[in-house]
């Protein structure tokens, strides 16, 4: 048993438990629903899996720091109308240009999160509830109540989300699909690879002790909520692409599925440990579940929300438990830490990240 | 080693001094540390040793005096800036990261590694340090599972991995077994061969002479004596850390009854204590002598039911009882003052008179629930008389007091409960010389109108003067109990160091 | 307490005047300003919200939030109006959502009291749960028609100029107040908020004060929604969304510190007088919902960012005192 521990990293066991219960999901969803498994429910489930993925990754890193973003909604919404209209105004504009100017747009709205979290020591929940308003106020007002239609934009860009890249058959692998699914690797890459990946999991790990060390955790924080809010404005150009049909509410809510899936993808929501690719499988877990569930059980899909509310009650509870029975196993001759041995650094911090 | 043969010092200290507001904790000390030499430093608590620690690790500055390394002077600003000069310590409680795994921990502080991370080279390079030591662990799994004991061969293997020059080893052996501390020492004595400096705190007597080149005694913030361990003896090193000369001992009125209160049999908490027995009657001060990491404030913390004990029993007036929480305690007559009065014992925005209410708040709230603030006020004044609380009012927001003035204001909350028996966990912590007598005083009023008192204090001097009878404890167990007559410094601190009786 | 009034009392100067700003600008705009009729309809359009103002002030205080009132406030007026449509009588559909109300709160507590769960996780579970509940039992449809004297209990003036809902605010801001600062549950809601294990120490059942607080939240939510439903007139699945935002914003604008432990009504309800009256005058100039809740969002962030930043500020004042102490020290 101690093998399966040194070799395998403590995030991939939820991994693993994620892969399995979605392939019992299918094998339930498969034998009980006609035609469950067809190509039609897949490509369906990818493509809006794609979009909460992408904006799930950007949410692993800032809740990996013990912060949270729920502007991200916002940010998706007024970066799909900023670069729909930019579209619309210069047809010409090539396509990587517009991804970038999706990313810029996001990552300058992230900028504005990650400045007043690390540098004003507003706690996330309350500047992203902040954010949240501010940013779809900007929205509505660039707007000016306009909607943006998909035929004011170059046929490219629904194109992203329909032709396929190569098929299989009927199950098509879409342009949006592929970028999540490279997205995801990229991230995964850096979250592993990398030093401020690293420094990530340090800092939500043990936040006192890297701050004791010198760790620059503000800065990380802060890169943590704009690449938190690019990634949200490339879901932005995704949901674009996918809908065409942009209104002032475009992204309400996708704040709260990439909350649930983080959370379900087995990131920790006391910070330190979770994977972007546990993420992923999350955000295709809970549509899965919800798209079985409604036809299984023949119930109106508007038990989703209600169904990923309980998930993430689920996820975090287990957390809570599971984080308590690990740290009385890991220290078991500590009582509390009171005034033990007083030359070891004090503790004593909120649990607000920072 | 001869004096003429010693390499020049690693780091030195000169004429360090340290004050915390009305303590001297250091008192123009001085420390020496040589390269390839296990240092040991002993002494009771609030000699002074973890002040000095925290001024060779940065995190405080010393008021006066010098630091030299390598014979320059230098200024330890902060805890980087000692991590740059190579000092680095391990404590008690290690500084892991439970999430990452163990090759990570040893290098994640590491700021030159550049952004990208090759995981083969770090285990590789985690391998050959932890080969070094001498040690096999496997460098992949998270830091999570491990023991106290492995983890701190992880810090120690994170200090190589900075190019350490001096390590200090603050009580690193009270969470581990005889066989994890034999492994630890072999640890410290392969670095120290190969030139490192090392400052090694303990109270385990035995430990100290079994690994200590050199033996240095603080006492009450001073220097007192350094040399090399062949020059001292268990017997010396214990008068020297006790060896004040006791000015007057507080003359205690005759105030033990007969009438037997409390009977302890056999109480214990699994990973905190055992086997801790007493009797105490009416009247009777019960002092607990011990040094950091006795386990003392546990006891008491079972006692009131915030921590419950699994084993053993408690009898009050001879009925057993199971003291699960603390408005069970209260109901029962027990009352517990925490040592620590600002994080625990106080609410520090709200008045004097709040905090006196708080644990016996329904006696002052009316049929509808609210609170009759003239029947508060006229209580809390007589507390404020009785204690001699010098405030303007006792309205007065209690984090404005002196520490004193808190300390009386903590007891006055506990004496509101009306105890019979009252715990006092360290009552003359950190208040000036006249606050520390009126204490004094009142603890033995106490004891003349019939509390059983139950005194938990590292001040040694006070535990003989106050005490009736003295409890010693060590690493969690009772060591033994000393009447007045018996109870000498030595014989205190030497039980409280697991020495045999001392004449 | 002294300091801490003095504290609150530049916090609240600072309120008071930014009200003062704020009601001066809107009269100049319109004449009928400061008319009877206009303050009663002021407060008329928000009173669902400021009612939760009131419990969301204890539950901060307290050192623990509750993102889930305005999801139980609309699953409240659901539970209300599904239960009207199946024929239940209103007074028995009233108590159903407040018992529904009660139900999310006990829920809430639960976890948070006994579990140990952070407030911010559970309460954001049932930000989503809860608003998703409320669509199962409605789904796309908008249910109205509720009985006459339910609708007035809104609109209709009941004691002089004023209705019923906003004499019942009145009421429940006297109770909390009362509460809040002469009760020893009042006194204890600040203390485990402050230090929550010096109240452990000292005897406090932590556990059941939370749990009774999120009670009284889910409660008073349900409360609210069933009042908002009277004053639509209609309830849909998505009624209250989003609601919680201009609650807290309301809390923490009053001078409530978001780590809990100080704070107090008087502030809140400045605070309230100013969104509303905020928003009321947005609203004359024809600015729209979407922008006043933008402004709503930077004022609820200068709340917490400001206190911040003079903190700061004294901090380095205080240590180039320092300094120049020790330079003509030496």
């Amino acid at each position: 048993m101690s093998w399966i521990k040194r070799s395998i990293r403590p995030e991939q066991l939820r991994e693993l438990s994620l892969v399995a219960l979605i392939i019992v999901a299918l094998l339930i969803f498969g034998t009980q629903i006609e035609n469950f498994l067809s190509a039609r429910t897949f490509n369906r489930i990818a493509s809006s899996v794609a979009i909460v993925g992408v904006v799930a990754v950007g949410q692993t890193l800032v809740v990996l720091t013990r912060n949270i973003d729920l502007s991200v909604g916002s940010i998706v919404g007024f970066s799909a109308y900023f670069v729909g209209m930019q579209l619309n105004g210069n047809p010409e504009l090539p396509p990587l240009m517009a991804v970038l100017l999706a990313c810029g747009v996001g990552a300058l709205l992230g900028l504005v999160n990650g400045v007043l979290v690390a540098y004003g020591r507003v706690p996330s929940i309350i500047t992203t509830l902040g954010t949240l308003a501010i940013f779809r106020m900007i929205l509505v007002n660039y707007s000016d109540a306009k909607t943006v239609t998909t035929d004011m934009v170059p046929p490219w860009v629904p194109g992203l989300a329909q032709e396929a890249l190569f098929s299989l058959g009927e199950f098509n692998l879409r342009p949006m699909v592929a970028v999540a699914i490279a997205v995801v690797l990229v991230f995964q890459l850096v979250l592993v690879y990398t030093q401020f990946g690293r420094r990530l999991y340090a800092i939500g790990s043990n936040p006192e002790a890297a701050r004791f060390v010198g760790l620059p955790g503000r800065r990380i924080v802060l890169l943590a909520f704009v690449i938190c809010g690019a990634l949200a404005g490339l879901a932005g150009f995704m949901f674009l692409s996918r809908f065409g049909n942009i209104t002032v509410v475009a992204g309400q809510g996708l704040e709260l599925q990439s909350v649930a899936a983080v959370v379900v993808g087995g990131v920790n929501t006391f910070g330190g440990s979770g994977s972007v690719v546990g993420a992923l499988l999350g955000a295709f877990l809970i549509d899965l579940l919800g798209q079985g569930l409604i036809r299984w059980l023949g119930i109106s899909e508007f038990w989703r929300d209600a169904i990923l509310g309980l998930l993430i009650l689920l996820a975090v509870a287990s957390d809570a438990v599971i984080l308590n029975w690990l740290r009385r196993l890991w220290a078991p001759n500590e009582l509390k830490t009171r005034t033990t041995s007083e030359a070891a650094p004090t503790p004593k911090e909120s649990s607000h990240g920072v | 080693m001869t004096a003429s043969t010693l390499p020049p010092p690693t780091l030195e200290m000169r004429a360090i001094s340290k004050r915390f507001g009305s303590t001297q904790a250091l008192d123009g000390v001085g420390l020496t540390l040589y390269p390839g030499e296990i240092h040991a430093l002993l002494g009771e608590n609030g000699a002074g040793k973890s002040t000095l620690i925290k001024i060779m690790t940065g995190v405080h500055q010393p008021d006066t005096g010098a630091i030299l390394l390598d014979g320059s002077p230098v200024k330890i600003g902060s805890t980087i800036a000692a991590q740059g000069h190579g000092i680095a310590a391990i404590y008690q409680e290690p500084m892991m990261y439970p999430d990452l795994n163990v090759a990570e921990n040893i290098f994640i502080t590491h700021a030159g590694r550049g952004p990208i991370v090759r995981w083969r080279q770090m285990q590789r390079e985690a391998e050959a340090i932890l080969k070094q030591l001498d040690v096999q662990l496997d460098v992949r799994q998270p830091a999570r599972g491990l023991t106290v004991a492995t983890q701190q061969t992880v810090e120690i293997a994170r200090a190589l991995s900075l190019k350490v020059r001096v390590l200090i080893m603050d009580e690193p052996t009270a969470a581990l077994s005889a066989h994890e501390v034999a492994q630890l020492f072999t640890l410290a004595r392969r670095l120290r061969d190969q030139g490192v400096a090392i400052l090694f705190i303990s109270h385990r007597m035995e430990e100290v002479f079994l690994i200590a080149d050199r033996v240095t005694i603080f006492r009450d913030g001073r220097l007192i004596s350094s040399a090399p361990r062949a020059d001292v003896t268990p017997e010396s090193a214990i008068r020297a850390m006790a060896g004040r000369t006791v000015e007057q001992l507080f003359p205690r009125s005759k105030t033990v009854t007969d009438e037997l209160l409390v009977s302890v049999r056999g109480l214990g908490k699994t990973g905190a204590f055992e086997g801790v027995s007493f009797e105490l009657h009416k009247g009777e001060v019960l002092g607990f002598a011990g040094l950091v990491g006795a386990r003392r404030t546990d006891v008491g913390l079972a006692l009131f039911g915030i921590e419950p004990a699994d084993s053993g029993e408690l009898l009050i007036d001879g009925v057993a009882h199971r003291v699960r929480d603390p408005n069970q305690a209260m109901s029962l007559g027990i009352a517990y003052v925490s040592e620590d009065r600002r994080a625990l014992g106080l609410s520090l925005p709200m008045s004097i008179t709040a905090n006196i209410t708080l644990p016996t708040l329904r006696r002052y709230l009316s049929a509808l629930g609210l609170i009759r603030g003239r029947a508060e006020a006229v209580d809390a004044e007589q507390f404020r008389k009785r204690l001699a609380i010098r405030a303007s009012s006792v309205e007065v927001e209690v984090s404005k007091l002196s520490g004193g003035n808190q300390q009386k204001v903590m007891l006055s909350k506990w004496l509101n409960t009306r105890p019979r028996l009252l715990i006092l966990d360290e009552p003359t912590r950190g208040i000036d010389v006249g606050a520390k007598a009126e204490v004094h005083q009142m603890i033995d009023d106490l004891a003349a109108q019939g509390l059983a008192i139950i005194m938990i204090s590292s001040d040694l001097p006070e535990v003989l003067a106050m005490s009736d009878r003295v409890l010693v404890m060590r690493e969690g167990r009772q060591m033994g109990i000393f009447s007045r007559g018996e109870a000498t410094q030595e014989r205190v601190l030497g039980a409280a160091m697991g020495q045999e009786a001392l004449a | 307490m002294a300091s801490s009034l003095r504290r609150l009392i530049s916090w609240e100067g600072l309120l008071l005047l930014i009200l003062l700003v704020v009601v001066a600008f809107n009269a100049a705009f319109t004449p009928v300003y400061l008319g009877v009729n206009n303050q009663v309809n002021l407060f008329q359009l928000s009173i669902e919200k400021i009612i939760v103002a009131l419990v969301m002030a204890f539950i901060i205080i307290n050192g623990e939030i509750d993102l889930s009132v305005a999801s139980v406030m609309g699953l409240a007026a659901c539970v209300l109006a599904y239960l009207f449509n199946q024929g239940v009588a209103m007074p028995l559909a009233v108590l159903g959502a407040l018992g529904a109300g009660a139900l999310c709160g006990a829920f809430n507590g639960f976890w948070v009291a006994y579990v140990g769960v952070p407030s911010l996780a559970v309460t954001l579970a049932g930000l989503i749960g809860y608003r998703g509940a409320a669509r199962i039992l409605l789904e796309d449809t908008s249910i109205s028609g509720f009985p006459e004297w339910f609708n007035t209990l809104g609109q209709q003036p009941w004691l002089g100029p004023l209705p019923f809902a906003l004499v019942l605010f009145f009421v429940l801001y006297l109770v909390a107040l009362v509460v809040l600062n002469f009760s020893g549950i009042g006194r204890l809601v600040y203390v485990v908020g402050n230090n929550r294990e010096v109240a452990r120490y000292s005897g406090v059942r932590v556990p059941r004060l939370k749990l009774g607080l999120f009670i009284a939240s889910g409660l008073v939510a349900a409360l609210a929604g069933v009042l908002l439903a009277a004053r639509l007139g209609a309830v849909r699945g998505n009624t209250a969304d989003g609601f919680e935002l201009d609650i807290i914003t309301m809390v923490l604008l009053g001078g409530v510190s978001i780590f809990g432990g100080t704070g107090n009504l008087f502030g809140v309800g400045l605070a309230i007088l100013i969104i509303l009256n905020l928003r009321n005058g947005m609203s004359l100039v024809n600015i729209t919902g979407n922008t006043q809740t933008g402004v709503v969002g930077v004022l609820l962030i200068l709340s917490v960012l400001l206190p911040n930043l003079v903190q700061d500020v004294r901090a380095v004042l205080q240590r180039r005192r320092a300094q120049r102490k020790e330079v003509t020290r030496a």
